[in-house]
């Protein structure tokens, strides 16, 4: 089974708009803890639970149980979306008489904890977890914690019990986000080595500082460190669990309050406060502008493969690129499926296979086999039946649905039909084949053209934009409405490609606050641009967001 | 009065939880490094994977007994009254009482503590829990018992494995006269005639039964019939049953080892000024904590804060004279 990785991302960015919806019709709420954990719960409903919303308390479910309970919108929305209660019903949170509570409670059926009070849920878990071991249940419970309530005694004496009774059948996440109510934990009460200059950033960036997985692997606990927002990771710490026995796991998962809007991240203003209306649809603008960075594996050494793997993961890199080249479909030929079943041991970040050959449905299963995360295939070489049926295994087998045109393709009329379940569309800007080729200008009004096909068709995937894509024109493409880029020689050709990623999402970074300037402009003119602006409090953001909005004429 | 046949409360419990437990698997029984003490350790002897020490973490004992609770179980959670309701009152309200699965109250719990009230003796009054039942009994969807003899112990811990929902139920550390026959029956909201009287009505509970019945014992001698009642369902209380006493006998001395405030004697006095109000004395702790007392000496502990059978037959003459 592949990681699923594009509908789990599809499926966390609705829940991360109905924690805005719902929180905004409510007036207050909880939206920073609930994006800080929106990976782990994405990955938990779409990929791991075992639950039946018709049936919510079916005996042999897994427990999800909040101990953050405040992150209850967070909560709520992945449920609305795994389809427990209309996504609508998010409308009614903290209203009289909803079942949706401020803090997550048993009316709403599927609800396995009333969370409100920290420092239960990890008490309450061992309970379950040990009901289920007194009835030899096979269901496992899947509980979040939060930093902030680890200052709670109460999650210590349950970190010992469940250690006593050797509950394997529990998995626990600490959303280590850094923020509770008053300020940073660590200014609160630290669960790391103690801060003790004024450099908040140290928090995150020191590794050596970081003792909370010492703490919990001293209470007898299998320790997992992860980043919390990555979803590989998320899935690979909860495969790891569940092959652990004889002891409870912890999944340390770094995380970022507020991660997806660049003014609540890492703001702790946003622990509790709901956004305002006249920014939400700017708010929901930036949600739909995510971006992922995908180098591709062949501007590299092709004779060490394996060491352009580790460079794409100290690199940091969202997903990897394999360009698949037959040397007829394309002039060139790279590797086949056993080459990429040798690279896929060596990390968890997904295998975004681009399969650049003929009559890709006779290999499909090859390249399901060995182990990629999203397949594309291309127009020039499939027809309806032919796709039909790609886009049916890769599906069965939770694997992305990618299809590609070259730059001389227009999208078929017989792909419309699939463009509403397909999770990504490569739109070629350079002639597959060869590498080191010029980004083909014509591609952007091809994107303009496509976006209205796209749009008309329901497409809810991501463009790929791959071929040529460097620094100077990636703030142009990503307009354009691509949202994952495929970096050759402008990435992998680079001496640090850890540099040369983070240079491109800072570009991609300045295209887009200018996309939300533009947005909040006409929504509102220089007031809210203004206001816009004001809510980036921290770092830098402020001050390179002005100089966007005074260069585009918006502010004075 | 004869002399009282003593039994011990704690082994009376255990010894149903075992029984029970054979019948019942769905029983299981937590603790708190109290175990010994609370003789609960024998049902871990006879029911290994249905028994859990959780160590010196009461507000962890709460709600690990919530979590099992809300997966089938029926649990039995055990400790010190000062350490329950005196200390993980957060965790009993919002991990016991609050949760409500559809269509029930609150989660299958009973908190069934030892040590109530001022007769712990030598432990003195940090150890002497004088608030519980005022504690209590505030929270929605708990029930209240302070049982009055080993009899009681047994057949309400039966009943609470029967009934669904959360219950506290206070026992004494020493041993308690027999008060009770064992044809007893105990209902949940229903208080006990023991004696019947005319004259006056002590409404009583726990260890203070036996003294009751005593005083009435007394006052008959001195010609005044005084009505016995064993209130040992404190919430729900029966207020059939009190406003009857009111009406027929005119007046109430309540007598329990909890602070006056809030406790049972509180719970009788809302009763009947809601009913039939008439004028009602409370004894109990008279909002003083307790103090060290060696078993021998408890007695004098418990004259200190005018709990005895001769005050209860003052305070009867007394009130008698209030009458409206």
């Amino acid at each position: 089974m592949g990681l699923n990785y594009y509908q789990i991302k599809k499926n966390i960015l609705r829940s991360r708009k109905l924690v805005i919806l719902a929180t905004n019709t409510a007036g207050s709420g909880h939206p920073g803890g609930s994006f800080s954990m929106a990976e782990i719960l994405g990955c938990l409903f779409n990929k791991h639970l075992k639950f039946d919303p018709k049936n919510p308390q079916w005996e042999n479910r897994d427990r999800l149980v909040l101990s953050k309970g405040h992150a209850a919108p967070g909560l709520f929305s992945n449920m609305a979306v795994a389809g427990y209660f209309p996504e609508s019903e998010l409308e009614t949170l903290r209203k009289f008489g909803s079942k949706l509570q401020g803090h997550p409670d048993l009316k709403c059926p599927g609800v396995e904890f009333c969370g409100g009070s920290l420092g239960t849920g990890l008490s309450y878990s061992v309970g379950i977890a040990l009901a289920g071991k007194i009835d030899s249940k096979d269901y496992h419970v899947y509980t979040i914690i939060g930093d902030g309530e680890s200052d709670e005694g109460q999650i210590w004496e349950a970190a010992m019990t469940a250690s006593k009774y050797k509950v394997d059948n529990l998995t626990v996440f600490l959303d280590r986000n850094f923020i509770q109510q008053d300020s940073y934990t660590e200014r609160i009460m630290p669960l790391d080595e103690r801060l003790e200059g004024d450099d908040l950033s140290e928090m995150w960036k020191d590794a050596s500082r970081w003792k909370t997985g010492d703490k919990w692997r001293s209470f007898g606990w299998n320790v997992i460190e992860i980043d919390g927002h990555r979803v590989e990771q998320i899935d690979a710490a909860i495969k790891k669990a569940n092959r652990t026995k004889g002891v409870p796991t912890m999944i340390i998962s770094r995380t970022i309050k507020g991660k997806s809007l660049e003014h609540m991240e890492d703001n702790p203003q946003w622990h509790g406060k709901a956004p305002d209306s006249d920014v939400v649809p700017i708010i929901n603008l930036e949600l739909e502008s995510q971006f992922m960075i995908a180098p591709s594996i062949i501007a590299g050494d092709m004779t060490n493969l394996e060491n352009e793997i580790k460079r794409c993961v100290s690199g940091r890199s969202d997903y990897i690129h394999l360009d698949v080249m037959d040397g007829q479909f394309v002039p060139t030929k790279t590797f086949d499926h056993l080459k990429i079943k040798e690279l896929r041991p060596l990390t968890v970040i997904p295998f975004d296979t681009h399969l650049m050959i003929n009559n890709p449905e006779k290999h499909i299963q090859n390249y399901i086999d060995a182990g990629s995360d999203i397949v594309t295939v291309h127009a020039e070489v499939t027809d309806e039946s032919s796709f039909g049926e790609i886009h049916d295994v890769l599906k069965q087998n939770q694997i992305g649905v990618g299809f590609a045109i070259n730059p001389e393709t227009e999208l078929p009329e017989w792909s419309y039909k699939f463009l509403s379940s397909l999770d990504q569309l490569i739109v070629m800007s350079v002639v597959p084949g060869k590498s080191g080729q010029k980004y083909i200008e014509e591609t952007h009004s091809k994107m303009s053209r496509l976006n209205s096909i796209l749009k008309q068709h329901n497409f809810s995937g991501y463009i790929e934009a791959d071929g040529g894509v460097n620094l100077e024109n990636i703030g142009s493409v990503f307009a354009d409405g691509a949202r994952a880029f495929v970096g050759g020689g402008a990435i992998i050709g680079q001496q640090d490609v850890r540099i040369a990623i983070r240079e491109f999402r800072d570009e991609v970074l300045k295209s887009r606050r200018s996309i939300l300037l533009e947005k909040s402009n006409e929504l509102g003119g220089s007031d809210l641009v203004n206001k816009w602006i004001g809510l980036h409090v921290i770092g830098e953001k402020r001050e390179q967001i002005k100089k966007i909005a005074k260069e585009a004429g918006y502010i004075e | 009065m004869n002399d009282p046949i003593m039994t011990d409360m704690r082994s009376e419990y255990t010894k149903t939880l075992i029984q029970v437990g054979k019948d019942n698997p769905n029983v299981v029984v937590l603790g708190a490094d109290t175990t010994d003490s609370l003789k609960t350790s024998s049902f871990g002897k006879e029911f290994p994977n249905r028994f859990f020490n959780v160590g010196i973490a009461e507000a962890n004992l709460v709600t690990v007994s919530a979590g099992l609770a809300v997966s089938g179980k029926i649990s039995f959670a055990s400790t010190y009254a000062i350490f329950l309701p005196g200390r993980a009152v957060d965790q009993i309200r919002n991990n016991i009482a609050y949760p409500s699965p559809l269509g029930k109250k609150g989660l299958n719990v009973k908190l069934v503590v030892s040590h109530g009230g001022l007769s712990v003796g030598p432990d003195g009054g940090s150890h002497q829990q004088i608030e519980d039942i005022a504690i209590m009994r505030v929270i929605p969807n708990f029930r209240v018992f302070i049982p009055a003899d080993t009899i009681a112990v047994s057949k309400l811990t039966r009943l609470m494995v029967n009934e669904y929902g959360p219950f506290y139920m206070r026992m004494a550390r020493s041993k308690t006269p027999l008060v009770h026959s064992e044809s007893q029956e105990f209902q949940i909201g229903k208080g006990i005639t023991l004696r019947d009287g005319s004259d006056c009505t002590i409404a009583s509970c726990g260890i203070t039964v036996r003294m009751a019945l005593e005083a009435a014992e007394l006052l008959q001698k001195e010609g005044i019939s005084c009505r016995v009642l064993d209130m040992f369902s404190i919430k729900p209380i029966d207020h059939d049953l009190l406003e009857k006493a009111a009406r027929e006998t005119g007046c109430i001395v309540t007598t329990e080892e909890h602070n006056i405030l809030g406790g049972m004697g509180s719970a009788v006095t809302e009763s009947v000024s809601e009913s039939y109000p008439v004028p009602i004395k409370r004894i109990g702790a008279q909002d003083m904590f307790g103090e060290s007392a060696r078993d021998k000496e408890v007695p004098l502990l418990l004259e200190k804060h005018g709990i005895t059978s001769f005050n209860m037959v003052k305070q009867v003459k007394e009130i008698r004279n209030k009458k409206l």
